[in-house]
This record gives C-alpha cells, structure tokens and sequence, in this order.
C-alpha cells in the first residue's frame, strides 16, 4: 500500500504538485490513511474547532457540533442539519432572464431563459459562490448528497462514531414548516 | 456418462450461483489467479491484445471512413455464456450489448436451431431485441475448439449508412421505428465464415452506401475470425482448462474490483443529480407533421450506495417518449452505462464484471428511458443521445464522493457534449455518399480535482479520443479544412476549467449539392448543462454556424481575407466576413440545413468543452494570465467573471495584477451577498411564479407533466417542495 507525505498531498489539492509526482499518486495503489490526511488538511484550513466528519466539497463540511451533525462553510457559516439540503439556508441569485444570464453568457453563448434558469449559491458568510445549477423552472434544487454517515464510520472505516442519526431527507419537513406559517 | 448441460442451462446456472453466493459463477475464491499469478496476469494481457489485434485488423479491412479514419468500431471475447471477458479499444459502450446480445441468443433457444457452429455468423441490430440504434451492427461467432463451445467473438461497427428515412446514422428525425432502416433482428446472416448471399443484396438494395456498409461487415468477420485463431493459439500454450477457468475469474475479479473501490473510495449514502437536455424542432425541416415540436427531456440520476458498497442507480421522474429517435430501451442504456462506469471505476480489467455489482431500476415505463412497453414503435435511431447526457452527471456524481473521501486525484467534472456533422450528397468524386465527420470524437476532458482538462483529447464514448486527419476526411468528403481552433472559453468557468473544445471551418467544395446534418447524438442547444460543480459556470450551447450561397469565391478571388475561426459571441467573424442568402451564426441545433449546400458554402461546426469545478473567482491568476496570453480565454471572462485586474501590452501579452485582483475578488464577495436573497425568500415568491407558470416554455411544462405522470412519487416529492396544491398539474 502506497504513503503518500501530507505536504505533497497538500499540494495536490491546492493543484500545484509537479506532474511526475502526481502521476505517481495516480498510478500507485490507494493510500489507505488518505481519508485521515484529508479531514487532517481540512482541519487546519477551516476557521472553527468542531470536528469535520466529511467534507460534502471543498468548501461544506459536516462537522460535530454539540452532540449535533451539522453542514458549515470554511467560513464557520452554520447551515443547519446535514439532513436537510444546506441550499435551503444559503443565500440564492437567480438568473432568469437575458439581461442577467448575459453577464455571463453572451450573444450565440445566451440560453433560453423560458427553458432555464441559473441559480447561484452564495455563503452568506463569505460570499463564495457554492454550487451553480442550471435548471427549469419547477425543479427542486438537487440535494446532491445525504451520507449514511454512521454506516461510513462503523462498518468502513471500523471506527464508529460515538452517537448515531437516522440517515433520512428532512429537507421537506422544513419545506412544511415554512408553508404552514405561510 | 452424462452430457454437458446446454448453455441455457449452465447461463441459468450462475444466475443462481451468484445470487446464491454473491460471487459471479460462484467463484469465492480465484483458484487460478492464487495459484499462478503471473500466468494469470500474461494471459489476461494476451487475450487483450488479441481484441485490440482485431480492431486493428477490422478497421483496416472495413475500408469506411467511420471505421478506417475513426475507429468507430470495437471487438470483443465472451465466455461461452456471453459474459466479456476482455474488451478491444473503440467505442466502449458496447461490450455490455454485445454480452446481452449472445445471452439473448442462448435463451432464445439458437443452440438447439440454428446451432452454434465454428464459423456461423450471427448480428443484431434491432433495438427491440437489445440493440442501440440500426447504424450499431452486432455482430458475434462461437468459437468451437475439439467441438467444445469454449468463447465467443463480437464485435459492432457503426455504418454510415443503414437505410433510415433520413441519409446517414444519427437518426434523430425519425419519427417512428419505421424510419429507423434496415434491421437484422437476432439473426444468424452467415456460416463458414462467409456471410449467405442475401445478406449482401438486402445491404445492397437498402442502403445508399452499400460497399462502405458491406466493408464494415467484411471488418467485423476478420476481426472476430483474428480473435478465434489467435485464441485457438492460446489454448494450445495454456490449455483450455486454464483459459476456461481464468476466462471466468477474470469478469469476477472485476466485479471485486469495481465493489473494493467504491468501498475504498467512495462513502454511503444517496446521491442526487438533475439533468435536462433539449431537443428545439418547431419551424424546422422535419420528416413528419407530428415533429414540428419542441422537446425537453428531464434525465435526472439518484444513485444509492449501499453499505455493501454496491450501487444502485434510478431514472425516477424521467420524462416521456419522444417523436424522433431520442429514446432508448433499458438493456442498451445499461450497456451505455458500464461505458461510463468502467471509466469512473471499474477500468482496471474492463469487462462485465462491473456491472453485477450495480443495479439499474427499471425505468419508469413510457418514458425515453423504457419506451417500448407503451410505445413499441418509438424510434431508437440515435438511442444514444439523452443516454449519454444522463451518463455525463455520472462523472460528477463519483467526482463528489471521491473528493469526500480525500482521491481528488480521481476526480472529474461533468462530460462534453455529442454534436454531429454529417454529409450526405455528391462528393468530389462524383459518387453518392452519406457519411459522419470525426470531429465530435475529440472534445475537452472534465475539469480534474487538481487540475484543467485538457483540450480536444477526450470523448465519452471512446477512450482513444480522435477527431481523424483532416487531410484524409477532405478525401472522403466534398470540404475543405479552413480551420480547426481550440475554442476560448469552451470549458466553463471555475477553479479548475474544463479542456477546452475545438470548432472545425469547412468550406463546402466539388459538389453539385450535399445536406449537412447538424446531429444530436447527446448535445443541448437551448439549456445549460447542469453541472456548476462547487460554483463554477456550466459550459455554453452548442450552437453552429452557416452560410449559404456566399460570397467566399470573390473573396478568393480577390484574395481578401476569409474565414479561419468563429470570433467574439458577441462579433461572430462569419458576420464581418461572409454575405450570403443564408445565414445562420447562432443555429438551434440539430437541424438539417434547409437546402442542400453548395460550393462556397461555409460551415462552422464546435465541438464542445467539458465542465468546471469550483468557484471561478478562485481561479489562480497566473492560469488564466496563461489562457489570456495563448487565447484560450477573453478579457471580457478574465475580468468580469475571474475578477482579475488585467493589464494589456500587446495584442499577446497580458499581465495580471494579483495584488489588485486578490481586492478585487473580494468586493465580488461582498457584492455578491448584498445581490442574493435568502432561499426562503426565494421560494416564496419561486412556487407563485410555478403555480402561474411564468415564463415557462410550452416545453418544460410538456416535460413536467410526463414526468410527474410516469413518475407519481417523483410528481408528489415536486409538489411537496414548492407546496403546491395536490392536484396542480403544469
């Protein structure tokens, strides 16, 4: 089994590893502490304490927070349970119309706004721009991924984590929440 | 003594063994691989070089411009089953088909009658009985050995003309199965390796290329007849005992494979990814009153991974048949998918072994997904194109999971897209000819988690990306080359872009008129991709360009500058340079242009970039100093989506201010906060906007409600999100 140094690993992800050694992490077998180095190297980039559990990209992770699982930006932006699709606590900018899908796409490069729309994710933290999705109106926004954490930690990696949670979408119970005080 | 049970029998046989044991055929063990290694390792190198032998050999034989400049073809060994075993390069979404293709044989009862004899030959291409669409000829031979069935050949090629109602083989206006041309249906079209007589005149009599289409098939038998003597060599050095067994635990290997690195590499959980692909037609040249329509297809992916770190992949809420050829029956989008799957996971021995450890749900009937239960005549006559944009969400939805667990080195964006050029007239050499160009096989790669993809060197449906010599497609065809440009700014917008596309410029030449076909065999023209990974700007349209009866000759003539690239979207060069009757420098793709072209005419056809990831604000500055200066992106993009300070010398030589532009980014955070509202606030007045359908093409609405029809938990999770009363309807 291939080790590869944190530093190098580092420079990986920042996309600065020269070539020759990064096709020398492609090609070895897989390095079986990667997943510790990574949550190592993310621990030391984000602004708070709590535990990263997993990072959902590489700029969300879902940290243990209080005995709670919740979904926080680089920035320490709190977004809630990790079960409920973060983009309902996000900031939103919607391109639906020429003049605002032309400030990014312009003359033959224009989509149909009466097809699509652009929406934007924005941290109302830090003001990265999250996630972009390109969608009709009418879709949901995609809740791109619900880990079965407890199933990760215990049966994968062999270490389970002390509590667990059901694994289930909450997304609508607050979608409910919000309708009824409507 | 008792006899060898027949093949349907052993098929069903492993069947039961493997959802017995979980192991294919039973094997919870690798006898031959734990006890010789090495042989194992040699053999298994062998029995590929010897398919990619037969590519090599097929496609010289086949003499056709797809096969011979393209390599538009594949060749494959099965067990005596069906199950790939090893897999030629090519077109890789086919060995799954192929497989398919020989089971359907075996339990159709072919061993009793017809017989599977050395030298028989059988094809399909019939997308009833699991073929793709008519153009893809399968096509397989039993390999007998002392008169024992031991494997099995394949192979596809892909025709450039099958007879549909449209000339060529990207069928996208056939209205129906009838215009989908000349099927061979499950049949066995030859013995002795010689196809029978009437094989040859049915090709003739029905198809416009038939020497190019019977090239191709002579390709396939000399491909398939390389694989069985070569094979017969094999055994002869290692025994058919040994190449009996490691046949079998080589596809079992892979499954291990491909379930160890999902475990190893991936986490549980559920995943979910929309995707929308368009299909604009109204007011366009259509083959049927029914087709003057607009068509949007909902493709969404839901992918379970299971605890056992198998995968389980779902199409609920995907939207209805279609009129034209875009729709596609589950056997062959399962196939599609082992294409994507084995290069996102399963790559190390690419064969069926992959996809026992993944189930597909049966898509919802009546859908383009499964069209045939509902709609048997629904065409297949370019299956492949809402398949392959499903499959593009694939790699970014392993992409994700690897970054989660630290492989950013494994990562990838989401794919290109598949746009067509095809001809069909008078070439220069006066004959009939209806023919693909190459350029779609050779797009950008996906944005990587650590760096760009790489430019015009990727295509999904093949891993030996290439778009073919220009000089030699001039050959074959009546244009002329007067460009070939990497295309700025063809890869989205983020951290890391996509490889960037190319846009071919052909001048129409030596011919007395001749249709091009603006194909969609997996392209959007009016729709965005959904892909903004990590915040990043999904790449553009495809959108085409051309002029007819122009005015190039005088230009010419005279010597005055022509027309070598597309130019700013803004200032398209075809405007500035070219004046003809017709023009279109942003066309709705796919078309067939109205009236066939003519000398002089001009084409300007792109082939797309691939996906970015991340925010394009945290783009490194010197990366995209570098794409300034080499032209691969604008000022305009560096400046206004980047946010980088930018200073110009010369027309080549940009200079980035990072200290100005590090300020920069930062009051585009804070201008960003200020512009965006609150989700909730969002919503509220979003599912108003729904309930009215505001601004909603007739289309999307069309698309709605076939997906929430054929879907009802899909249609209730809908109504739920935007609160929406139950028996709204779009």
């Amino acid at each position: 089994m291939a080790e590869f140094h944190k530093a190098d690993i580092e420079k990986l992800i920042d996309g600065v590893l020269p070539w020759p050694a990064t096709q020398d992490i492609i090609k070895s077998p897989k390095d079986s502490d990667r997943f510790d180095k990574y949550i190592e190297i993310m621990q030391e980039r984000v602004t708070f304490k709590e535990t990263i559990l997993l990072p959902l990209t590489p700029m969300l992770f879902i940290v243990s927070a209080d005995g709670a699982r919740v979904v926080k930006c680089r920035c320490g932006h709190d977004f809630g349970d990790y079960r409920t699709n973060w983009k309902l606590s996000s900031l939103i900018h919607v391109r639906d119309d020429e003049a605002s899908l032309g400030e990014i796409y312009k003359g033959r490069e224009m989509p149909d706004p009466s097809w699509t729309q652009l929406r934007e994710y924005i941290c109302p933290g830090c003001g990265s721009q999250l996630e972009v999705e390109a969608m009709p109106r009418g879709c949901p926004p995609d809740f791109e991924f619900l880990p079965d954490l407890d199933t990760f930690y215990s049966e994968w990696l062999g270490r389970p984590l002390p509590d667990s949670v059901a694994s289930e979408d909450k997304t609508l119970e607050t979608i409910a929440d919000w309708s009824a005080a409507k | 003594m008792m006899s060898e049970p027949s093949l349907k029998e052993q098929l069903a046989a492993y069947e039961a063994l493997f959802e017995k044991t979980g192991h294919l055929y039973g094997y919870e063990s690798l006898a031959r691989k734990e006890s010789d290694p090495g042989t194992y390792e040699a053999v298994w190198h062998i029995l590929s070089n010897i398919c990619n032998a037969a590519w090599s050999v097929g496609c010289m034989a086949s003499t056709s411009p797809v096969a011979a400049e393209g390599g538009d073809a594949l060749w494959a060994l099965h067990t005596p089953t069906g199950d790939a075993i090893c897999v030629s390069r090519g077109i890789t979404a086919h060995p799954g088909l192929l497989a398919d293709m020989i089971k359907n044989f075996i339990r159709l009862g072919y061993e009793d009658h017809p017989g599977f004899e050395n030298g028989d030959i059988f094809e399909n291409n019939d997308p009833h009985y699991g073929g793709i669409h008519t153009p893809d000829f399968d096509m397989c031979m039993p390999i007998r050995y002392k008169g024992k069935l031991v494997a099995w050949a394949s192979s596809v090629t892909h025709v450039n003309d099958v007879g549909m109602a449209q000339p060529g083989s990207i069928g996208f206006l056939n209205p129906n199965v009838f215009a989908d041309g000349l099927t061979f249906s499950m049949e066995k079209v030859g013995e002795s390796d010689r196809y029978y007589p009437w094989y040859d005149l049915r090709i003739r009599s029905r198809t416009r290329t038939p020497d190019y289409v019977l090239g191709d098939a002579r390709g396939r038998l000399a491909g398939c007849i390389t694989i069985r003597e070569r094979l017969f060599e094999v055994i002869e050095k290692y025994g058919l005992d040994f190449i009996l067994d490691a046949s079998k635990e080589y596809v079992e290997d892979s499954r291990r494979y491909a379930v160890s690195r999902v475990r190893t590499q991936a986490i549980p959980g559920r995943i979910r990814k929309s995707q929308f692909k368009d299909l604009a037609m109204k007011g366009k040249r259509v083959l049927d009153p029914s087709q003057d329509i607009d068509c949007l297809f909902n493709l969404p992916m839901e992918m379970t991974v299971n605890a056992d770190a198998t995968v389980k992949l779902s199409l609920r809420g995907a939207s209805g048949t279609v009129p034209f050829g875009q729709n596609i029956s589950p056997t062959a989008l399962k196939s599609g998918l082992l294409n994507g799957y084995s290069h996102i996971v399963g790559f190390d021995m690419f064969n069926s072994g992959p996809t026992a450890s993944w189930e597909v749900e049966m898509p919802p009937s009546g859908s383009w997904a499964n069209p045939f239960e509902k709609d048997f005549f629904a065409s297949s006559g370019v299956a492949w194109a809402p398949a392959v944009i499903w499959m593009s969400s694939l790699y970014e939805v392993f992409g994700r999971l690897f970054q989660m667990r630290g492989f950013v080195e494994e990562m990838a964006a989401g794919a290109a897209t598949t746009m067509t050029a095809e001809f069909a007239g008078q070439t220069q050499l006066g004959m009939y000819l209806a023919s693909l160009t190459l350029e779609q096989a050779s797009n950008g790669s996906p944005a990587r988690g650590y760096a760009d993809g790489e430019n015009s060197a990727w295509c999904i449906y093949t891993p030996n990306a290439d778009f073919g010599s220009a000089e030699v497609i001039e050959g074959y065809l009546p244009i002329m080359y007067l460009g070939r440009n990497i295309e700025p700014d063809s890869g989205g917008y983020g951290q890391f872009r996509g490889g960037l596309g190319h846009t071919a410029v052909w001048m129409i030449y030596g011919t007395t008129g001749i249709d091009y076909q603006c194909g969609c065999a997996g392209m959007r023209s009016k729709v965005l991709p959904n892909h903004g990974m990590y915040g990043a700007y999904p790449t553009w349209p495809d959108r085409p360009s051309y002029a007819h009866d122009t005015n190039l000759k005088e230009l010419i003539d005279a010597q005055k500058p022509l027309i070598h690239e597309r130019g700013p979207a803004e200032d398209p060069t075809i405007t500035r340079i070219i004046t003809a009757r017709q023009m279109e420098d942003a066309a709705i793709a796919p078309f067939i242009t109205p009236e066939p072209l003519q000398n002089y005419d001009v084409i300007l056809h792109p082939v797309s970039g691939a996906q970015s990831m991340g925010d394009p604000i945290t783009r490194d500055p010197i990366s995209i100093e570098e794409d300034l200066n080499k032209g691969w992106t604008s000022r305009r993009v560096a400046e206004e989506i980047h946010g980088l300070v930018v200073k110009q010398e010369s027309e080549r030589d940009f200079i980035v201010d990072v200290a100005a532009s590090e300020k920069r980014r930062q009051q585009i955070r804070a201008e960003r906060i200020a512009k965006a509202v609150p989700f909730k606030e969002w919503w509220a007045v979003e599912r108003t906007k729904i309930e009215a359908r505001e601004n909603m093409d007739e289309a999307v609405l069309h698309m709605w409600r076939t997906s929430m029809e054929l879907s009802p938990s899909y249609g209730e999770e809908l109504l739920a999100f935007w609160a929406l009363p139950d028996d709204f309807v779009f």
